[in-house]
C-alpha cells in the first residue's frame, strides 16, 4: 500500500495486481524482476538463489544497492511475522484509502476472516 | 568485527544494531531468562528442519496435520509451536490458532515476547544468510531474572492482543506517528525496543538513506509481505 503512495508522489502508476498475481504482468518499477527475485530468495531462505543474487546483483544494482535491497527484504520478512502473529488491523487512514486496491490486488484474501474460512 | 567475512558494504546502522540485537537474546527479557531466550533463538534456527512443519507447509490447511515438532527439547511444546509456526508458516496463522495457544497456559505477554524474539532473529539471521555470512552468535546467557512486569498502558485496538496506547498525530507519510505495527507488541515494551532497534536499520517510512529508490524499497516490501500473506 505504501508502494501506491510512492507512485502517487511521483505521479506514476504501478500495477499492484502484479505483486500478488504473476499473470498480471509487470509492476512498473525499475529493475523489478531482479528485486522480486531478492524478495523471493530471502523469504524462501534459498541458498542457491541467494548466491546467484549476490553474483548478479553487483552488476545489476551495484554493491550498496544490492545490500540495501537484501536489508529491506530481511526487515519485512521479520516485521510481517509480528503483524501476522498479532492480528493487528490496518491503520484507519490506510483502511479507508485502500478499499478498492485491496480488493483488486486480492490483499483482502490475507485477512484473518478469510484465512479462518480457508484454513480453519 | 561484524560480518568480517563479507566483501559487500554493510551500513553502519546494521553493523551497530545487529550485534546488539543478537546479544540481547542472552539477557533476561521481561518474561523469560537469558537461557530461555537463547533456547528460543536456537529453536528458531533449526525450525526449517522440522518434519511436522514440512508436512504442514504441504497441506491445504496446516491445522489438518497433527504431531510433534522436531525440537531441541529445551522448551515447552506450546512455545515450540509458536516459534515453528511463525518461522515456517506465519501466513496461515489465524486467531483461532492464537487462542488455542493461550488456552495452553501461555500468557499473552509471554506470547508477545516470543513473537518479538522470533521476528528479530528472522531479520538478523536472514541478513547473514542472504549475504552468505556466518550467523551471528549471541554469547553465553547472562544471569538475571525477568522482571515480569505487565504494561498497563495498552488498549483494545482490534488486534488479538492489547496494543500500546500512544498519542497519535498524522504524518506526511499518510500513517499515524505510531502505526499499529509499532503498537502491536505493546504488552511488552522491551520487545518493541529490541525488535525495532534492529528493524530501524532495514526500513524507514521517511528519510530513507538507501541506494535503492523509495519505489524499489516499497516493491520489495510489498512482495515479501505478499509472500507472507500479510494483510497489514
Amino acid at each position: 500500500m505504501l508502494l501506491r503512495r510512492s507512485g502517487d508522489r511521483k505521479n506514476e502508476t504501478y500495477n499492484l495486481n502484479a505483486l500478488t498475481d504473476a499473470d498480471e504482468g509487470e509492476v512498473g518499477v525499475s529493475d523489478e524482476r531482479f528485486l522480486l527475485r531478492v524478495a523471493e530468495a530471502v523469504y524462501a531462505e534459498n541458498h542457491e538463489a541467494l548466491a546467484a543474487i549476490r553474483d548478479e546483483g553487483r552488476g545489476i544494482l551495484g554493491e550498496q544497492a544490492l545490500v540495501d535491497a537484501i536489508a529491506v527484504a530481511c526487515g519485512f520478512n521479520g516485521i510481517t511475522k509480528v503483524a501476522n502473529a498479532t492480528g493487528i488491523p490496518l491503520d484507519e487512514a490506510t483502511e479507508n484509502n485502500t478499499i478498492q486496491m485491496r480488493k483488486e490486488a486480492r490483499i483482502d484474501d490475507y485477512s484473518d476472516s478469510h484465512k479462518s474460512v480457508i484454513y480453519g | 568485527m561484524l560480518y568480517q567475512d563479507q566483501s559487500l558494504p554493510i551500513r553502519e546502522s546494521i553493523a551497530l544494531s545487529h550485534p546488539e540485537g543478537i546479544s540481547a537474546f542472552a539477557k533476561a527479557g521481561t518474561w523469560f531468562t537469558g537461557a530461555q531466550r537463547l533456547a528460543m533463538l536456537s529453536e528458531a534456527r533449526q525450525a526449517h528442519r522440522c518434519s511436522l512443519c514440512d508436512r504442514r507447509k504441504a497441506a491445504l490447511s496446516p491445522y489438518s496435520e497433527k504431531g510433534e515438532h522436531d525440537s531441541h527439547g529445551d522448551l515447552s511444546d506450546n512455545i515450540v509451536e509458536v516459534i515453528h509456526r511463525l518461522k515456517t508458516d506465519s501466513g496461515r496463522v489465524t486467531q483461532s490458532w492464537f487462542k488455542s495457544i493461550i488456552e495452553t497456559g501461555l500468557s499473552a505477554e509471554e506470547y508477545i515476547e516470543i513473537v518479538g524474539l522470533v521476528a528479530t532473529s528472522i531479520i538478523i539471521d536472514g541478513f547473514a544468510t542472504a549475504l552468505g555470512s556466518e550467523l551471528l552468535q549471541p554469547g553465553d546467557s547472562v544471569a538475571g531474572e525477568p522482571d515480569r512486569t505487565t504494561n498497563e498502558d495498552v488498549f483494545d485496538g482490534g488486534a488479538w492482543v492489547p496494543m500500546l496506547n500512544l498519542a497519535q498525530e498524522m504524518t506526511e507519510t499518510g500513517l499515524p506517528s505510531g502505526p499499529n505495527i509499532f503498537r502491536a507488541m505493546g504488552l511488552v515494551p522491551s520487545a518493541i525496543q529490541h525488535f525495532f532497534g534492529v528493524m530501524r536499520a532495514h526500513y524507514a517510512l521517511a528519510d530513507l538513506d538507501f541506494a535503492i529508490s523509495r519505489s524499489q524499497t516499497e516493491l520489495i516490501a510489498a512482495r515479501v509481505s505478499s509472500l507472507n500473506q500479510c494483510f497489514y
